[in-house]
């Protein structure tokens, strides 16, 4: 491989950084399978109140049957993510949170939509409106997988610019 | 930029500038092809130049595996954080300073060169 960064036509170091951040940035784009995983964990999360509904069980038993795999879902579609770009890169756990600021809008996107979702789910299912409620949830995943881009381009815009050096 | 303007030797040299700069990028961890190929350099070059900055406290490394394939990863560390933003800070004030000069050079008053014996053909 040429040694571009010792390439004498580029004298100006910050110039470089730029371009080679810009590089970086590039390389965080998620392979063919991470949205369509992210739709099905999605589309997992907004069945749980149809699976609450037709349970005969305890609502909890429902509840953790859906919240388990999401989650391990979820971990292992950010795992095969950060294997697969070779970049750790996003929200980082803080106190108990997760922070980070340049995702903040999808971040909160995500979580209206989340429980808009479920709350309108929840209630058009109590008035035996299933069909409208499917439709519902059907337009929410789409949502989510909308914002979970916009949180990729967040983090792809952060690196471009070198948001977490001075 | 608030970071005290201050060259660092260690990061002064372009590659040590380009992973340490890459690594600040807004990262948290960078797997090393990932950092080579940003970077541009060679497999050797990075990992010479990554042990220096090791060894400086500049960066931290973490290796593992995936399967039988090593996996080394890198991160930034607070020092090596403060270092970058100084260095970049005097980076960028070195840059004013050229391009000021070079503004006051362009502003100069053209002297007209007269060419003995152009006057001729």
């Amino acid at each position: 491989m040429r040694d571009t960064a010792r390439d004498p036509a580029r004298v100006d170091p910050l110039e470089q950084l730029r371009v080679q951040r810009s590089r970086l940035a590039d390389r965080m784009r998620p392979p063919w399978w991470y949205l369509p995983g992210v739709a099905i964990v999605w589309a997992l999360f907004f069945a749980g109140p149809f699976t609450s509904r037709s349970f005969s069980s305890p609502t909890s038993v429902s509840t953790w049957a859906i919240v388990v795999p999401v989650l391990a879902a979820c971990f292992l579609l950010q795992w095969g993510m950060t294997r697969a770009t070779g970049i750790k890169a996003g929200p980082r756990l803080r106190d108990g949170l997760f922070y980070y600021r340049p995702g903040r809008p999808a971040g909160i996107a995500i979580a209206v939509v989340s429980i808009a979702g479920l709350g309108t789910e929840g209630s058009l299912i109590r008035h035996g409106l299933l069909a409208a409620a499917i439709v519902v949830a059907a337009f929410a995943v789409a949502a989510e997988v909308t914002a979970q881009q916009a949180l990729l381009r967040a983090i792809r815009q952060d690196l471009r610019r070198g948001g977490g050096a001075a | 930029m608030t970071a005290k303007a201050k060259p660092d030797p260690l990061i002064h040299p372009i590659t040590r500038l380009s992973i340490c700069g890459l690594l600040a990028a807004g990262a948290d961890w960078v797997e090393f092809a990932a950092l080579r190929d940003a970077a541009g350099i060679s497999d050797s070059v990075m990992s010479k130049q990554s042990v220096v900055l090791e060894d400086a406290g500049y960066v931290e490394v973490r290796k593992g595996a995936v399967g039988r394939r090593p996996r080394t990863w890198f991160r930034l560390t607070a020092e090596g954080r403060q270092a970058l933003d100084g260095h970049l800070a005097w980076l960028a004030q070195l840059e004013e300073a050229v391009s000021a000069s070079t503004q006051d050079a362009l502003s100069l008053p053209l002297v007209p060169i007269s060419i003995r014996g152009a006057s001729k053909t």
